[in-house]
C-alpha cells in the first residue's frame, strides 16, 4: 500500500467516524426531545387526575434530565451572570426550573387529541436544532424547535422556539430588563411571584 | 372617515410620533427602541383601552360564536384582504407564489363563498403571510427604530408604511362606510380574540410586558421576513461569546 493510499484510507475513517457519530448525535438528540414530549403527552392525558401539583411533580425530573439549566440560566441573564456569585446563581437556576415546570404544568393542561411529530434534525453551529410541530385536531399547528448542546457528552435542551418565537431570547430581553431597572434580587422575587400565580390560577 | 383622511391621518400621526418621540428617546436603553419612553407611554395606552373594553368584547365574542362561524370571519377578513398578500409576492419576486396566491384568492372568492370557506388549502394553495413591510425587509431594509402605534400596538418605521398598503389594496377600504364601519368593529373584535391565547401568555410569562411584547414581535418580523428561516436574532450586542451566539443564532 503506498503513502498516499494509506493517508486517503485514514482521511476516510476519520470522515466516516465524523459523519458516524454526527448522525449519532442527532439521533441522541431526537431521543431527549421525544422524550421530553412523550412525558408532557403523558402528564396532558392525566391532567385531571394528577392536578397542577402532580404535573410539575411529574414534569420536573424529565425537565432536569432533558435541559440544560445551567447554560440558559447564564443566557438569560446575559451580562449580568458575571456579576453573580455562588449561590446567587444556584438560587436563579432553582427559581428558574420551578418557574419552567409550573409554566409547562399549567400550559399543558389537558388534552383534546394533539399528537407530537419530530420532523427531523440537523447540526447547526455546533449545536443541534430538532425541529418539531404539534398537529391539533381544532387549531392550526404549532411548530416547536429546540436547540440542543452537547454537555459533557449528553445532549440538552437550552432553547425553544415556538413558531419562530424564541424563548430564550425572550425571556433575555425580558429577565436583562428587570436586573438593569430594579435588581436581581427584584428579578428573583418577580420569577418566585409567577410560580406563585400559576399555583393560585390552576 | 373616508380612507384618504384616514390614510392622512396615519401618515401624520407616524410623523408626529417620531418628532415627539424625538425628545424623549432613552440614550442608555435598546439601540433598535430611541424612542422608549413614548413607546412605553403608548404601550400602556393601548393597554388600558384594551384590558377595559377590547379583551371584554373579545371574551365575549368567543363565548357566543361557535369556532366554525369565527374561522369564517377569519377567513373572509383574511381573503378581502389578500390583495395585499399578492402585489407583495410580486414586489419580493415570489412568481410561484404569486400564481398559487392569485389561484387561491380567486378560488377562496368563488367557490369559498366570499373567502368564508378555505377550499383552496385542500387543493395544496397554501396561505402566505406577506406585507409591504417584510418586503422591505426581503429588499434589504433594517427594522429602523422600533414604534408602538395608538390603537394599532407594536410596528417600526420599516412595517407601518404597510398599514397604508393594506388599507388601498383591500376592496373593503372603497365601499360606503355604512358597510366598512360594522365590518371594521367585526374585524377588530375578531382579531383580538385570535390574540388571546398569545395574550394570555405574555400575562402569566411577562415580567416586563413592553420588553416582552417588543422582542415577540420583532422575532415574528424575522421569521416571516425570512418565511421561516431567520439566519439569527440580532442579539449579538448582548452576547457573552460565540457559544452563546450559536444557541441564540440557530437558524
Amino acid at each position: 500500500m503506498t503513502r498516499t493510499s494509506v493517508y486517503t484510507a485514514i482521511a476516510a475513517l476519520v470522515m466516516y467516524c465524523q459523519f458516524a457519530s454526527g448522525a449519532e448525535n442527532l439521533e441522541a438528540s431526537k431521543t431527549v426531545v421525544e422524550k421530553f414530549h412523550a412525558n408532557l403527552l403523558e402528564v396532558m392525558t392525566k391532567a385531571d387526575s394528577l392536578g397542577f401539583s402532580g404535573r410539575v411533580d411529574a414534569l420536573d425530573p424529565v425537565l432536569a434530565e432533558t435541559f440544560d439549566f445551567h447554560t440558559i440560566a447564564r443566557i438569560v441573564t446575559g451580562k449580568h451572570w458575571k456579576t453573580l456569585d455562588d449561590d446567587q446563581r444556584a438560587e436563579f437556576i432553582d427559581v428558574f426550573e420551578a418557574l419552567s415546570a409550573a409554566t409547562y404544568a399549567s400550559n399543558f393542561d389537558g388534552f383534546s387529541g394533539e399528537v407530537f411529530e419530530t420532523l427531523g434534525a440537523e447540526e447547526k453551529r455546533g449545536n443541534i436544532l430538532v425541529k418539531t410541530v404539534i398537529v391539533r385536531e381544532d387549531d392550526d399547528p404549532v411548530t416547536l424547535d429546540y436547540v440542543l448542546r452537547d454537555n459533557d457528552g449528553m445532549w440538552r435542551i437550552v432553547n425553544v422556539i415556538a413558531n419562530g418565537v424564541s424563548d430564550l431570547s425572550l425571556k433575555r430581553a425580558d429577565y436583562t430588563a428587570v436586573i438593569k431597572s430594579e435588581g436581581f434580587n427584584s428579578l428573583v422575587t418577580k420569577l418566585s411571584g409567577k410560580i406563585t400565580g400559576y399555583k393560585i390560577s390552576n | 372617515m373616508p380612507h384618504k383622511k384616514r390614510i392622512t391621518c396615519l401618515a401624520a400621526l407616524i410623523v408626529v410620533l417620531g418628532l415627539v418621540s424625538g425628545c424623549a428617546s432613552t440614550p442608555n436603553g435598546d439601540p433598535g427602541d430611541p424612542y422608549e419612553a413614548t413607546n412605553r407611554k403608548i404601550y400602556n395606552f393601548n393597554d388600558s383601552i384594551d384590558r377595559n373594553f377590547m379583551q371584554p368584547v373579545a371574551r365575549g365574542y368567543v363565548n357566543v360564536t361557535p369556532k366554525p362561524v369565527r374561522s369564517g370571519v377569519t377567513n373572509f377578513f383574511d381573503n378581502v384582504g389578500y390583495l395585499n398578500v399578492i402585489a407583495n409576492d410580486l414586489l419580493q419576486g415570489k412568481a410561484t407564489q404569486f400564481l398559487s396566491d392569485t389561484g387561491r384568492f380567486l378560488v377562496n372568492s368563488t367557490i369559498g363563498l366570499g373567502g368564508m370557506f378555505d377550499p383552496a388549502k385542500e387543493m395544496g394553495l397554501r396561505a402566505h403571510d406577506e406585507d409591504l413591510g417584510q418586503t422591505f425587509g426581503v429588499w434589504g431594509a433594517g427594522e429602523g427604530a422600533y414604534l408602538n402605534i395608538p390603537l394599532a400596538g407594536p410596528s417600526s418605521f420599516r412595517d407601518a408604511p404597510g398599514f397604508v398598503a393594506a388599507t388601498l389594496l383591500n376592496p373593503l377600504t372603497y365601499l360606503n362606510p355604512i358597510v366598512t364601519l360594522p365590518l371594521g368593529v367585526v374585524n377588530a373584535v375578531n382579531i383580538r380574540a385570535n390574540l388571546l391565547e398569545a395574550t394570555n401568555i405574555r400575562d402569566q410569562a411577562a415580567l416586563d410586558p413592553y420588553t416582552f411584547v417588543r422582542e415577540a414581535y420583532r422575532q415574528q418580523r424575522e421569521f416571516r421576513i425570512y418565511d421561516g428561516n431567520p439566519p439569527g436574532d440580532g442579539f449579538d450586542d448582548y452576547l457573552e461569546g460565540e457559544d452563546d451566539s450559536a444557541i441564540l443564532r440557530i437558524y
